[in-house]
């Protein structure tokens, strides 16, 4: 029987399980994921996590106890850094300590550190580790490496492309007319690659997002020949684990597409685009999301493409505080584009969230119609 | 009445409930504010029976909801248009006072502001997680003092040299209150300095970094209150209007979206119920729904025993088995008439 990695459906789960799941498949191991986002599981977080600690992170804790005695193993890495010279939350690097003593009882931890601070091989020093764990020797770590690879550039190109992550699945769902289940209870796992072929696989993932295939990139540009208004876009600025999860967002991207509006994310721009706008701060943003937030929000708002930008932040996190507030001074300033933070918490009443977002589509739409007005008349 | 047709706005606030019918150009013709006492059914019933009158009810051409329980009224009003409070207060700003820039609004339980340019909403801001800032919390510090809430703005006015107390936070409001209290300053000058609390807690919270241009309208229940609207002129600098119908500005902007969405629909014909409601007899109840994990909390609204509107699960499958209700004699009277 193969041995079973339990994988918390929290955090970066929404970053790399594309790269994980074909990593330890790979690896000859089992994936089990723990449940979508419950109120069991908020509850457990919620209870068991230290009171300090953001949503997200209380969070996890609940997806690790949903695990515990379903698996040999839960992966819990200790994210130190994800790019050269650049960090991401202490929190993501202290989490196996904060996981290993506040949960009792747990199967063993994976977890080994994840340092792409000074290079790049820091990955794959990590998978080699992560592999010896499951007596998986070097060169087969390296070879299941690439393959995940493979499988997170995928996953990359898929929302470079205009696809929305983590919400194919259900979108097929809504159009074959089967929802009777309700599709919120369903797992969100990405879909099979859709797009064109890709080339060969690049070595790491900065190397990727820079590598993108031509035909690839672009295809959802407007035609020029189209004469009507386009449809209403909004980005959609936060953290993947705060916006892909549907229930600590209030179903934020559902809620838009239900109102059809397009949605974009910091997941759809660019490495180079994010680094047009944010290499010209003039100190750089040592936090890696900090910088992809500022690059991609300044992005979009240049291309003109969007009508509205929505921030979506935990109450308390450190990051978003500085980071929104930058992006918003400049989006308000230069732009003259709507805008509006949104915070999620434990928070489950809805109605707050709701008139909030209703009050910025009708604003939204209000704006527009003025704008037309004055164009017809002049 | 009949011979006109008007139009209804229903505000269902955490505090009050507002009703607001209007003559088919918009303009106010008759107005409740009742209380909502944790029993929106119950008082919105109350506002329909009195709307309704004695004799012959006025035919209803469109009817709007908004509030925090915009949703239940809407149902069992059979609304045309379910609105955010934010939207119904700036349509009803505008009308009142034409080219406003500036709403301050303080409710219940809920404080907003909205910044208005060339007619259209450009920005917005409300009080997120707590409600320190608002109606409530003026309401208990006044039970505190044994000052009796009608009578606090008048109090505040006749202060010398308001105290300084914290307003970042009720809890922090109160013990500072308490001090300034057990160190022997008077009354008025402690309601003052509250109410320059509010207001200060008011603008940080939502004002910052706004451009706060005239004209200025200042709306809500609190609106009613002299000290806060003191207060604001002082800090702001600036004359503060306060609409004659402060109260139900909400209702009145339901009202006025929904003549909008009558007048942009050639062939509309109203949903409004809300006459017939008045013979069921309504209740809710809720439970836990099983299906999943979530145990989301389902609420039934039910009329004489029968099901008619489910809310509050996450995935649909409560809420979307709703039945569609019906509606009878005031719509088909009304295609007559047109």
């Amino acid at each position: 029987m193969s041995t079973k990695i339990g994988i918390p459906r929290s955090l970066f789960y929404f970053k790399f399980i594309p790269l994980w799941k074909s990593f330890f498949t790979e690896l000859g191991a089992e994936i089990v994921v723990s449940e979508p986002t419950n109120r069991r599981i908020l509850d457990d977080g919620v209870k068991s996590c230290v009171d300090e600690a953001c949503l997200p992170v209380k969070l996890f804790h609940g997806h690790v106890l949903n695990l515990k005695d379903k698996v040999d193993y839960i992966f819990v890495p200790r994210f130190t850094s994800i790019s050269r010279n650049e960090y991401i939350c202490p929190e993501f690097g202290g989490l196996p300590d904060m996981v290993r003593h506040t949960l009792k009882d747990l199967p063993p931890l994976i977890d080994t550190e994840i340092n792409m601070r000074r290079s790049e091989n820091g990955a794959f020093k990590a998978a080699e580790e992560i592999a010896a764990k499951l007596d998986v020797g070097r060169k087969d770590a390296r070879h299941a490496f690439r393959t995940a690879m493979n499988n997170y550039c995928d996953f990359r190109y898929q929302a470079l492309c205009g696809v929305i992550p983590f919400m194919n699945i259900e979108v097929t769902r809504r159009i074959q007319g089967d929802g009777s289940r309700g599709s919120l209870c369903e797992p969100q796992e990405p879909s099979p690659w859709i797009g064109p072929a890709r080339g060969q696989f690049p070595r790491t993932a900065s190397v990727i997002q820079e590598n993108r295939p031509s035909g690839c990139f672009e295809p959802r540009e407007p035609s020029p020949r189209s004469t009507s208004p386009r449809s209403t876009q909004i980005a959609v600025i936060g953290h993947p684990y705060n916006i892909y999860d549907r229930y600590i967002s209030m179903d934020l991207l559902g809620k838009l597409k239900k109102f059809d509006i397009g949605i974009k994310t910091v997941e759809m721009v660019g490495e180079e685009d994010i680094n047009e706008y944010s290499s010209k701060l003039k100190k750089p943003l040592f936090w890696n999301y900090g910088r992809k937030a500022y690059g991609a929000a300044l992005h979009l708002a240049q291309k003109g493409e969007i009508d509205g930008m929505i921030c979506v932040t935990s109450f308390g996190c450190g990051i978003d505080s500085f980071v929104y507030d930058l992006i918003e001074r400049k989006v308000r300033n230069e732009y003259e584009i709507p805008f509006i933070i949104m915070t999620v918490d434990e928070h489950s009443g809805e109605a707050g969230f709701n008139t909030r977002l209703e009050a910025f589509i009708d604003m939204l739409s209000w704006r527009k119609s003025n704008e037309n007005d004055v164009s017809s008349s002049g | 009445m009949r011979a006109d047709g008007h139009y209804l706005g229903i505000d269902v606030g955490s505090v009050s409930t507002n009703l607001v019918l209007t003559d088919l150009d918009g303009n106010m013709v008759k107005k409740l504010y009742l209380r909502t006492s944790g029993q929106p059914i119950k008082s919105l019933m109350e506002g329909l029976k009195e709307i309704a009158g004695a004799h012959r009810s006025p035919l209803i051409a469109a009817a709007g909801a908004t509030g925090s329980g915009r949703g239940l009224a809407g149902v069992i009003a059979g609304a045309d248009v379910v609105k955010n409070e934010i939207t119904a207060h700036a349509v009803a700003a505008q009308r009142i006072v034409p080219g406003v820039k500036t709403i301050l609004e303080i409710g219940g339980q809920d404080s907003k502001i909205i910044i208005l340019r060339n007619g259209v909403v450009y920005d917005f801001a409300m009080n997120t997680v707590c409600a320190a800032g608002t109606g409530s919390f003026l309401d208990r510090q006044a039970a505190r003092l044994g000052v009796p809430i009608e009578e606090f703005g008048d109090l505040a006015l006749r202060s010398g040299s308001p105290v300084r107390i914290a307003g970042r936070c009720a809890v922090f409001a109160e013990s500072d209150m308490i001090h300034k209290q057990q160190s022997g300053h008077s009354n008025e000058d402690i309601v003052k300095g509250l109410c320059e609390a509010l207001v200060r807690n008011y603008l940080s919270n939502l004002a910052k970094g706004k451009e706060l241009s005239e004209p200025v309208v200042f709306q809500g229940g609190v609106a009613a209150n002299k000290g806060i609207a003191a207060a604001f002129e002082k800090a702001l600098g600036v004359r503060v209007i306060i609409p004659e119908d402060h109260a139900v500005m909400g209702a009145y902007g339901a009202a006025l979206i929904a003549r909008q969405a009558r007048l942009a629909d050639k062939t509309f014909l109203t949903k409004f119920t809300g006459f017939e409601a008045l013979n069921r007899i309504y209740s809710t109840t809720s439970r836990e729904c099983n299906g999943c994990t979530n145990l989301c909390e389902i609420v039934e609204l039910l009329s004489d025993g029968v099901v008619e509107a489910r809310w509050g699960d996450r995935c649909g499958k409560w809420s979307s088995s709703t039945v569609a209700k019906t509606s009878i004699s005031d719509r088909q009277l009304y295609a007559m008439q047109k």
